[in-house]
């Protein structure tokens, strides 16, 4: 099912195939030290889990749930859109969605880079534990949810509930928030923190120094719980 | 975790076959049992009944017995019933009876024998499938493929907090309001708070199922004289949990989903041809090629789209 195509490069066809076939396929053609091109998508579930530090692999068209997921230094590009969870629990390396991406995209992700050029569904970046997520467009209702390290980076501002109960981490937002959710506030940003964060754009063609920051963080109020205080947490 | 999906054509067609497609790519939510909402062409006198006698040995009694129901209420069978030749106890009948002089008086007294012989559905138009198994399993057994309609509603069940049976599975005929079903992905979690307040004013649940709870809801919504789509988004503010549900009726689907946005759905297709699931790889079953896809990701998303037999107008947006 796969056959070469330029030089150093190796296409391989989803379809309907086992997922786990068509896995075993992509890995064995990293290990060969092949790029890989992944066809006919037909946006399937788990393509590209746990991909080690060398592959370099591209997805025609669009991935179903946790694409990417596991990521131990991979740089993987989707041509579109991604379900559920794509990069979730990414230690290193770097993940483009062409599209959109489905619901917690990020989740618990240690390291890395995860780049959204269209929007991000719901609880984009929860439970983030490190690296940075970049989104184009806006994040969803309750993204960053209970991240507790990281950046989560949004040019075009947030859904609802953004950066609730927010315990580390940062959000980063170029555009308005429909509402904050519960422990999160705005911050001020200093200057070399702007700074690393356009840096981080500009080396991804992102640069643009007009921008009017707002930075999310924890108020930290929930970091020492107290039943008693349960109501103030009750916002529905 | 469960599956379900929607499917509209634009004009009568192979419903049953794309139904059971979108379901087939989502088998691995949920085969303990599976269903369909199938609209086929409408009648004009009598309606379609479907329904599932528990006792295949006892099924000419129990049809005696169903009969004289019918014809208390001025029914009456219009056509020879027909039902499935598998050798399991349980076994799905399908009947065409004529008028009601009440049918929700009707709907009551039949239920009086539901243990026998339970009503799966009740419409002009709509005939509910449902069994334990696959997607495969139940449309091999049911003739799911063959049937010609302009839209439906398929499941695919994981069941988590009932009991497996073919009447515990989805979709949910709204009693006793004709050619209206549901099919769910979720959890209500204030289930036994609305199923007590919906048993004191007289409904009656035929299952230990959640899911069932939102098509007594929609019924009771319904008899108050409210919309359809007015209730789906009453609904996301009153029932609690996680959940995505579809309802359908003779001329339209429509979906809720809850606050917190964690139950997916996801269109492909243009009004009025559309396809919903909840997976995009199932939709990618009738629709091959990337395509627009629409994310329904949301909290608190309602929608209605109108089936092609209505006349063509834009889908319809509901107050969420």
């Amino acid at each position: 099912m796969s056959r070469p195509a330029a030089a150093n490069r190796i296409e391989v066809v989803a379809a309907d195939r086992p997922v786990r076939e068509v896995n075993e396929e992509l890995r064995a053609a990293v290990a060969d030290g092949r790029e890989v091109v992944v066809r006919d998508t037909r946006s399937r579930h788990n393509l590209g889990v746990g991909l080690p530090a060398a592959a370099r692999v591209r997805f025609e068209g669009s991935v179903g749930y946790y694409c990417g997921g596991l990521n131990d230094g991979a740089r993987i590009e989707i041509e579109r859109n991604a379900g559920w969870g794509v990069g979730e629990a990414m230690a290193e390396g770097e993940i483009v969605v062409g599209g959109y991406a489905g619901m917690a995209a990020g989740a618990s992700m240690r390291g890395g880079v995860l780049h959204i050029r269209g929007d991000a569904g719901p609880r984009c970046g929860v439970a983030m534990k490190g690296g940075d997520i970049i989104v184009e467009g806006r994040i969803g209702y309750l993204s960053g949810f209970m991240a507790h390290a990281g950046r989560l980076i949004a040019l075009g501002g947030a859904g609802e509930a953004c950066a609730d109960s927010l315990w580390g981490g940062e959000v980063w937002l170029a555009g308005p928030a429909e509402s904050l959710g519960v422990d999160a506030r705005i911050e001020e940003p200093e200057a070399e923190e702007v700074a690393a964060v356009e840096a981080l754009l500009a080396g991804r063609g992102l640069g643009d120094s007009t921008r009017d920051w707002r930075k999310v963080v924890s108020e930290q109020r929930l970091w020492h719980f107290e039943s008693r205080d349960a109501k103030a947490w009750l916002m529905i | 975790m469960c599956g379900i999906a929607g499917r509209i054509l634009r004009a009568p067609g192979p419903v049953g076959r794309d139904l059971v497609e979108l379901m087939d790519a989502q088998v691995h939510r949920g085969a303990d049992s599976t269903g369909f909402a199938l609209y086929g062409p409408p009648r004009e006198q009598g309606f379609i009944v479907r329904a599932v006698g528990m006792d295949r040995a006892a099924l000419g009694r129990d049809l005696d017995d169903f009969l004289g129901i019918l014809r208390d209420h001025g029914s009456d069978f219009l056509e020879d019933p027909t039902f499935d030749s598998a050798d399991t106890p349980h076994v799905s009948v399908r009947m065409v009876v004529g008028e009601f002089r009440d049918l929700a008086r009707w709907s009551r007294d039949a239920d009086g024998i539901s243990e026998r012989l339970e009503v799966q559905s009740v419409g002009r138009s709509l005939e509910v499938v449902k069994d334990v198994g696959t997607s495969s399993e139940v449309a091999d057994k049911h003739g799911v493929r063959d049937f010609v309609g302009t839209h439906g509603l398929g499941h695919a069940r994981l069941a988590t907090e009932s009991s497996v049976s073919p009447t515990a599975s989805h979709p949910f005929w709204a009693r006793p309001f004709p050619d209206v079903a549901i099919v769910h992905n979720g959890q209500i979690t204030n289930y036994y708070l609305w199923r007590n307040r919906l048993e004191r004013r007289g409904y009656r649940f035929m299952t230990e199922n959640d899911s069932e709870l939102i098509a007594v809801w929609i019924s009771d919504r319904m008899r108050h004289g409210m919309a359809k789509s007015a209730a789906l988004g009453q609904s996301v503010r009153e029932i609690d949990g996680v959940f995505t549900y579809l309802i359908a009726d003779e001329r339209s689907i429509g979906f809720a989903k809850d606050r917190w946005a964690i139950k997916p759905l996801v269109a492909m297709g243009e009004a009025p041809e559309i396809a919903v699931a909840t997976e995009e790889q199932a939709v990618r079953r009738i629709y091959r090629e990337e395509g627009a896809v629409t994310n329904y990701d949301g909290p608190a998303e309602t929608r209605t789209w109108l089936a092609s037999r209505a006349e063509a107008a834009p889908a319809v947006e509901a107050a969420a």
